[in-house]
């Protein structure tokens, strides 16, 4: 499973993802970090086992945890040329044998390369 | 060569419902494995399919008279300007035109997809008022079925083939081959290969004027070769009009592309009767077969260098060799609804709703396309650059500072022994690290360094000056060996702003 923690200046200061660590026991693992002027961001990912009890963890240290799907394929607005695969890091994006496009959520980062490089705006990076 | 049956023949067959017609990547299996002889005698029709961006296309509307009446000056639909430089009520809307605020986002390309899913499209209409035409605004709103006539056009379509695209540049550039990453890591290209239309019938035996063809989902019609038709070199284009009302938002697409612009996915697919031997073997033409050439699209030029010579296979696969390295390449057409569209027309002939037309007149096979007549010619960078001062990275920071007031110059290019690019400092790193006693060198240059080719025009440097919001560009060969400097203060007295 994937979350995004959001928390705010003070907080960042913490080592919470350390001590979220040490209660749950749960291998988080860190995809990806932003830690700006007004908020920190942090998409990361754990077992699905774990998932519960790490973010009832979260929640108790006042972060905002967000869960589901981050990066979404418009499937009606797809013409399936494929272009977005060849941008992606992470090569998250493929063609099945039917040349249909998919995007694999497990693989992707939520990097956001691939939204700008469709030309039929088919692809979200949703909230 | 010999015919063995006539389109008239043909056209009987289908009305019968006893026609033979197979897609063009049915034929190449066919011709694989049961030969050419075979193949002429069992087929009658191979129908091809594409489903790429044309930029050229656009839209003629006729709206009618308003009571009292207009003579259009300014007309807005969506918001996206149509021109109106015709009679009264009918404008020109082209795919590429943006609408000024949303951008890359919503363009005349997605207001005629929009027209052809039945949605209400806005119109705003100013005029100056004349004796006849009283009337100075309108606004309303139309639906595709409000109008009198809406005929799409397009001036070049369906390229017999076309160049792949990558990026030798260090930086991601955004083109009409969509998003191209630094440093030759993605490829994109455009086309259905083996599919292609012209592909199939490269001396156009059997496409020429008024050839009946699948367009965008309706029926449409060769009007004859297309803009920058270029048969001689194996790159040509028609000319085709359709009835937008016949036509199904599935094979007509608004295009993005970021910080480049609008387009129209168009959906276009042409039959080609097999009447003789000659034409089935040209329709049995496979990916191998159709060779392009692989262009780096990071030189802002018109000749760009041939980075290699590749073919619709090696494109198709997926993956691109060059030197020793495996790319990602991926088209910016759709194979997929390319597809769908030489199998629908394949199920139209076969149900007995497409007759075939035969070509009143051929299209030009001798055509040749050449570049624009300037009158002025381009800048490039070679043409101004200027020697440039260089040091060392030992140098401390004191010998460079005298070397930049000695010299007259704010940019000094620090070199190693063999003249290769290690970084850049200017007057004011200098002044700094002199004003806080800074000795070294090292600890003020900068090391990522943004640089210019001797062929790069003016207009490039322009763009890189301002998007990087620096003050001179060292030019550089292509082992970063130094050449000389383009400076901004150069450049604006060479534009004269
Ligand atoms: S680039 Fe866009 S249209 Fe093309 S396959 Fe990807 S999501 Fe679909
Ligand atoms: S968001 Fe990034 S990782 Fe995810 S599919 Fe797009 S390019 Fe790949």
């Amino acid at each position: 499973m994937k979350a995004r923690l959001r928390f705010d200046k003070e907080k960042t200061s913490e080592p919470i993802i350390a001590s979220v660590i040490l209660r749950t026991k749960a291998p988080i693992n860190i995809l990806r970090a932003q830690v700006d002027e007004g908020t920190g961001e942090v998409l990361i990912e754990v077992p699905d086992d774990k998932a519960e009890s790490t973010i009832s963890a979260f929640k108790q240290m006042g972060v905002d945890v967000h869960v589901g799907r981050f990066i979404e394929l418009l499937r009606e607005k797809c013409i399936d040329c494929g272009h977005c695969i060849t941008v992606c890091p992470v090569d998250a994006i493929s063609a099945q044998s039917d040349l249909t496009v998919e995007i694999d959520q497990n693989k992707c980062v939520d990097c956001g390369a691939c939204v700008d490089a469709c030309p039929t705006r088919a692809i979200k990076l949703s909230e | 060569m010999k015919n063995i049956r006539t389109v008239d023949q043909i056209n009987e067959k289908i009305s019968k419902g006893t026609i033979n017609v197979v897609t063009a990547e049915e034929m190449t299996e066919i011709v694989k494995s049961n030969g050419i002889e075979v193949a002429a005698k069992d087929v009658d029709i191979v129908t091809t399919g594409t489903f790429g961006a044309m930029c050229s296309s656009g839209l003629f509307l006729n709206f009618g008279h308003a009571d009292p009446p207009i003579k259009m000056d300014h007309v807005n639909l969506n918001g996206v300007e149509a021109y109106h430089g015709n009679a009264a009520v009918d404008v020109y809307l082209g795919v590429t035109k943006m609408h000024p605020e949303r951008n890359f986002d919503y363009g005349g390309g997605h207001v005629i997809e929009d027209l052809v899913a039945g949605k209400e499209i806005e119109l705003d209409a100013t005029a100056y008022g004349t004796d006849c035409y009283p009337r100075k605004s309108v606004k309303t709103t139309f639906t595709l079925q409000d109008v009198n006539q809406a005929i799409l056009c397009n001036p070049r379509n369906a390229y017999q083939r076309y160049n792949a695209a990558t990026n030798g540049r260090d930086d991601v550039i955004y083109t009409y081959m969509g998003k191209l990453l630094p440093n030759y890591s993605n490829v994109s290209y455009s086309g259905a290969g083996e599919l292609n239309p012209l592909t199939n019938d490269p001396d156009y035996e059997t496409i020429g004027v008024g050839t009946r063809i699948f367009l965008g989902g309706g029926i449409g019609y060769v009007t004859g070769h297309g803009t920058q038709h270029d048969p001689t070199n194996k790159f040509g284009t028609i000319m085709v009009q359709g009835d937008l009302k016949q036509m199904d938002p599935k094979f007509l697409r608004g295009a993005t592309y970021t910080n480049y612009g609008t387009s129209l996915y168009v959906g276009l697919g042409i039959p080609i009767p097999i009447l003789n031997e000659d034409l089935a073997k040209k329709t049995s033409i496979s990916d191998e077969e159709i060779k392009t050439n692989l262009l780096d699209y990071g030189i802002p030029r018109r000749g760009r260098p041939s980075l290699k010579e590749t073919d619709y296979a090696e494109l198709k696969s997926g993956k691109l060799k060059l030197k020793e390295r495996e790319i990602p390449a991926q088209p910016l057409s759709s194979l997929k609804i390319a597809r769908e569209v030489a199998s629908t027309l394949k199920k139209w002939i076969d149900d007995g709703k497409f007759l075939l037309a035969s070509p009143t007149q051929r299209l030009s096979v001798t055509e040749v396309c050449r570049p624009m007549k300037i009158t002025k010619e381009a800048v490039f960078v070679q043409n101004i650059m200027i020697p440039t001062v260089t040091c060392n990275i030992d140098e401390d920071t004191e010998t460079v500072a005298r070397r930049i007031i000695e010299k007259n110059v704010n940019h000094v290019v620090v070199v190693d022994d063999g003249g290769i690019l290690k970084g850049i400092v200017t007057s004011f790193d200098i002044t700094k690290a002199v004003a806080k006693k800074e000795e070294k060198l090292s600890n003020v240059v900068t090391r990522q360094v943004v640089t210019a080719s001797p062929e790069e025009p003016i207009d490039s440097c322009v763009r890189k000056l301002k998007k990087h919001d620096i003050s001179a560009l060292p030019v550089v060969d292509s082992e970063k060996k130094i050449l000389g400097i383009v400076t901004s203060e150069q450049i604006s007295r060479l534009l004269g702003e």
